[in-house]
């Protein structure tokens, strides 16, 4: 990760005689500030994540305590099971369906509503009302939209002369079913961080362009799209790590069916869980998700970061 | 100017601090407070949400208005899974409940983990009358002689199908098919236009019941009652005969795959999709009172040539929790008994679709009145009262029940995908096999 | 903007709205149908009868869970923004080793799954005795990685110009950051206090485990009462009670954005 040239800049300020003594003061202060999220990242995530490794090594019984020490073997047997490979297949397959689409619609409307016109704020709110709908208050929208014999989504079929769908029912459609079912409940929140981020642009960098008589698209490109990078990056990194935990539609729309194609690993921790009380291997696979996360979340901040414009 | 913002956040987090440790205090004052004179509190945790819960309030409401020695509050605690979850956690601390609602295929989970006390302490202690209790519903979750819980919320499967929809398709409204081959017959009459004849809810409750019905085991060890059951069984004769049906009717085009949830399949039905379904006789009522055209019930179809042993009791059940004062133990004993009344149960049956435990309750000439309006109530609890009692339909125990439901239910969707039943059903029993070998090594150490 | 482009837009405009609203006019519309007429895949209802609303404030203490629901969405929202802006200005303003690794420790809390964390923390409020009280609902959310990170690339964009000018006047950090920083990242304040406060507000399984009664549980416990599986569920009923969770989110979104265009025009003079 590139330091910000903030503290280049700052250090050159600082005289020499004052350094040390300023630095040992900033790494108190810096520390100082971040003191009471540590505290309770420690209590409530870090300590839990621990625990989590810990029984991850154990063979555990239905109350969830640990029994015989098991080694690797909760992970060698859950690489070697083919529900749980598909599982993983199904994670990367739905993050890929989610993400890329759900950004750029955001996008979208968001360049849309970043227009200067009356009753504005009137589509803004509709934009983003998705936020305010709690997921399992949509999941259960979705399930009748998707409803084989009733849903609102067959109609539209037929209304085009197409043969009906059995949306969630099929395994070929129904991750995707789930998917477009997310980035609807995802759209709000994508759209007003990003509207933000285009308000938050100078609105003297476009008028310098107009006067230069640049054409729409190329100012697209190289002033919002470049101002924009900061919050785009935001915005995919936190879509990205969102998706990987996705639970209540699931829960709701499909129960990881049918033949366990949208059981993806998140659904599947909490099978084991909470339903199945298999505690050490939900714990396993606890961790092979964090470590996922975690893999591509570094590999998009190396990536990432670089291409980041900061003012 | 620095050590002022420093000082800022300095503050705060001693805040945060002194917000907790005064917190601590009133807690620990509160649940002192809570064991002094006056009646005995009873927790009762539940999961009975929209309808039930109101009925379940009106119950306990009954109970301690009728004395005022206890006082029952019962509280919501989400699905069964997440009820489970939770009192695993607290029990043996002084946040657990009294009494616990545990669905059917927790039972075997719940004996297993030593947080329970068998009522029978109580029934033994006072000679208590269980003749009056339904046998088909209390034998369930008796094992070995032990009554483990009382049975609350009962319900069966049944058929439910369109009488309109019988008439239109020149089939006898009065008569629900029995045996697959008149199903079969009535389904390829029914299946007209928009409309298909037959369908059971991806859901594996469905799947035992129709396996029990024939007599068959799920699991070794007698269903898992004489022993810990190590290898499942139902993809023998009886379970393929479901299979068989299924994928049959599947593939001639009179049955439609609704999925596995409760409220798509009922849809499906109101909707005229579907002219006949398998459902709980619990949602009955809703499902007369919803449609826009007759609705007839009947018994679980059979295949042709098996005599029918009946069904498995589905539902919940309340479970005293031990490590818990004799005194409160007691007193939800009290509430149990008054819940098993006749008069108690009888309202019971009328307001929440579940079966009564106590058979007494169906003379009430509040419910044979109800039974005029509803004839098809009638129909389930005859389903009931005809079963044979026998370890098929006592129900299997085995304690990764949840886990085995996923296994069938995805036996189930692959036959939609042109699974052979046979392979299906198979893998399906070995899957299970695994987990219960894992879960004997679990319970054996 | 000539009038041909502002036809062009309005449509657009209007099209991506009836999508995007369509689900919530929807269930609106379940909001006032009679048992039967959900299952039977209607679009319309037969009448408009407030019944289901009334039903629903009957069937749980609906008045009392939102009370409480804005009570934990307010504070842990004030919570998370006091923690989160000190944190990102932590990382932006200050400089101090390991300061990266630190970083990279503050973004990976994003990745743990809930499912995890649940029973450890849960132990863990027993234990503080925080069982049933707003303690326990509030204080384990208030450190916020996301909303670290959000801040963090939202004061990464103030101009470092300002930063040396007030070192170089001789005003202290914490000043900076109550007077500089804090009021050019007011946009961003402001989104960040909305999401926190949704999130909140549609939080399940979490509140479910710590509470105990009606006391302090919150709104989508409410609405997970009103739902069945066995028995068919009213869903009128159920979405009434949607609808009545949702007019405060929709209302403070709209107040939001107001508030955020408003912001955008004083912030503009800079």
């Amino acid at each position: 990760m590139n330091i910000p040239n903030v503290e280049k800049q700052s250090m050159k300020l600082q005289t020499k005689g004052h350094k040390r003594h300023r630095r040992r003061f900033s790494f108190l202060e810096g520390w100082l500030y971040l003191l009471p999220s540590l505290f309770l990242f420690t209590a409530f995530l870090f300590y839990p994540m621990v625990r989590t490794v810990y029984l991850s090594l154990f063979y555990t019984d239905t109350q969830g305590k640990p029994m015989a020490f098991a080694g690797m073997e909760n992970f060698t047997a859950l690489l070697s099971s083919s529900s749980f490979l598909l599982s993983v297949k199904s994670t990367f397959l739905f993050v890929l369906y989610t993400v890329p689409v759900g950004v750029l619609l955001a996008l979208g409307l968001a360049l849309l509503a970043n227009q200067k016109l009356a009753g504005i704020g009137f589509f803004r709110t509709i934009f983003s009302s998705t936020m305010g709908m709690s997921v399992a208050a949509s999941s259960v929208i979705w399930m009748f939209i998707y409803n084989p014999s009733i849903g609102f989504a067959n109609r539209l079929l037929t209304w085009f002369g197409l043969p009906e769908m059995q949306f969630l029912l099929d395994p070929s459609t129904a991750l995707i079913a789930v998917a477009v079912a997310t980035i609807w409940m995802n759209t709000g929140f994508t759209f007003l961080i990003l509207l933000g981020g285009l308000q938050n642009i100078d609105s003297q960098l476009y008028e310098s362009a107009k006067i230069a008589g640049v054409s729409t698209i190329y100012s697209l490109r190289k002033i919002t799209l470049p101002m924009l990078s900061p919050t785009l990056f935001f915005v995919i990194t936190v879509s990205m790590i969102n998706s990987f935990q996705t639970f209540g539609q699931i829960d709701i729309l499909t129960k990881g069916g049918p033949i366990d194609s949208t059981n993806v690993i998140v659904y599947s921790i909490y099978k084991d869980a909470f339903i199945n009380y298999n505690i050490g291997s939900a714990s396993a696979q606890a961790v092979i998700l964090f470590l996922c996360v975690f893999l591509v979340t570094i590999i998009q901040f190396k990536l990432g970061e670089r291409k980041v414009h900061y003012q | 100017m620095k050590k002022k913002s420093l000082f800022a956040i300095f503050l705060m987090m001693v805040m945060l601090f002194a917000v907790a440790c005064s917190n601590n205090e009133t807690t620990g004052s509160e649940s002192e407070g809570n064991q002094s004179e006056g009646p005995v509190e009873v927790v009762f945790w539940h999961s009975m949400s929209g309808e039930l819960e109101g009925v379940v309030k009106e119950v306990v409401d009954g109970f301690n208005a009728s004395q005022d020695e206890i006082k029952v509050t019962p509280i919501f605690q989400g699905t069964y899974e997440e009820a489970i979850t939770k009192f695993n956690t607290v029990a043996g601390t002084k946040d657990a409940p009294t009494i616990m609602q545990t669905f059917e295929v927790g039972t075997k989970y719940m004996i297993d983990s030593g947080k329970i006390q068998p009522v029978q302490k109580f029934i033994d202690e006072e000679g208590y009358d269980m003749s009056q209790w339904e046998k088909n519903i209390t034998n369930y979750y008796s094992v070995e002689d032990t009554q483990y819980s009382m049975p609350f919320n009962s319900s069966t499967p049944v058929l439910i199908y369109n009488k309109d929809a019988f008439k239109e398709a020149g089939l006898d409204p009065e008569k629900a098919p029995e045996t697959y081959s008149e199903l079969k017959d009535a389904a390829k009459k029914l299946t007209t236009g928009d409309q298909v004849g037959f369908s059971i809810l991806n859901y594996g409750w469905f799947f035992e019941e129709l396996v029990a019905v024939q007599g068959g085991l799920f699991v070794d060890q007698d269903n898992g009652r004489t022993g810990d059951a190590a290898k499942a069984v139902f993809n023998g004769e009886e379970g393929q005969n479901v299979f068989n049906l299924i994928s049959e009717m599947y593939n001639d085009g009179t049955f439609y795959n609704t999925g596995q949830n409760w409220d798509d399949i009922r849809a499906a039905f109101q909707s005229g999709k579907i002219a006949m379904y398998l459902d709980s006789s619990a949602g009955i009522r809703a499902t007369v009172d919803n449609a826009p055209f007759e609705v007839g019930t009947g018994y679980l179809p059979i295949p042709d040539g098996v005599e029918r042993q009946g069904v498995i009791i589905g539902g919940a059940s309340l479970w005293m929790a031990s490590d818990i004062d004799e005194e409160k133990q007691k007193a939800a004993w009290e509430f149990m008994k008054y819940v098993t009344t006749p008069e108690v149960q009888g309202d019971w049956h009328l307001k929440s679709g579940y079966f009564s435990i106590n058979p007494a309750a169906y003379d009430l000439p509040v419910v044979q009145e109800e039974w005029e309006k509803y004839p098809q109530l009638k129909v389930t609890v005859d389903q009931l009262k005809n079963t044979i009692p026998s370890e098929a339909t006592q129900g299997a125990l085995i304690s990764v029940f949840p886990e085995a439901r996923q296994k069938v239910v995805s036996a189930m969707e692959s036959l939609y995908q042109g699974a052979d039943p046979k392979e299906a059903l198979d893998r399906a029993a070995e899957e299970i096999d695994r987990s219960l070998e894992a879960a004997n090594k679990k319970s054996g150490s | 903007m000539s009038i041909g482009r502002k036809i062009i837009l309005y449509t657009l405009l209007t099209i991506a709205g009836i999508i995007m609203f369509f689900p919530v006019v929807y269930a609106f519309m379940i909001s006032f149908m009679q048992g039967g007429e959900v299952l039977q895949g209607k679009l319309w209802p037969d009448s408009f009868s407030f019944e289901n609303y009334i039903n629903a404030f009957e069937k749980v203490p609906l008045l009392k869970y939102l009370l409480n629901s804005i009570i934990v969405s307010t504070v842990i929202t004030a919570g998370q923004l006091i923690l989160c802006s000190l944190a990102a200005f932590a990382f932006v303003f200050t400089q101090f080793k390991g300061k990266n690794l630190l970083f990279m420790l503050f973004i990976s809390t994003m990745m743990i799954p809930w499912e995890a964390t649940m029973v450890p923390n849960f132990q863990t409020i027993q234990s503080l005795g925080w069982l049933n009280s707003f303690y326990g609902l509030t204080i384990p959310f208030f450190a916020m990685a996301f909303g670290t990170f959000l801040l963090r690339q939202q004061f990464k964009t103030i101009p470092i110009e300002l930063y040396e000018a007030s070192q170089v006047s001789g005003i202290s950090r914490f000043k900076f950051f109550l007077t500089v920083v804090l009021p050019l990242s007011k946009t961003s304040l402001i989104t960040l206090g909305i999401y926190c406060f949704l999130t909140a507000w549609n939080m399940y399984l979490w509140p479910l485990l710590v509470t105990n009664d009606e006391k302090v549980r919150t709104v989508q416990i409410g609405l997970k009462q009103m739902q069945t599986q066995e028995i068919a569920s009213e869903w009128g009923v159920v979405m009434a009670g949607v609808m009545l969770v949702i007019l405060p989110t929709l209302l403070l979104i709209f107040l939001g954005q107001k508030r955020l265009q408003e912001g955008l025009t004083k912030g503009a003079i800079k």
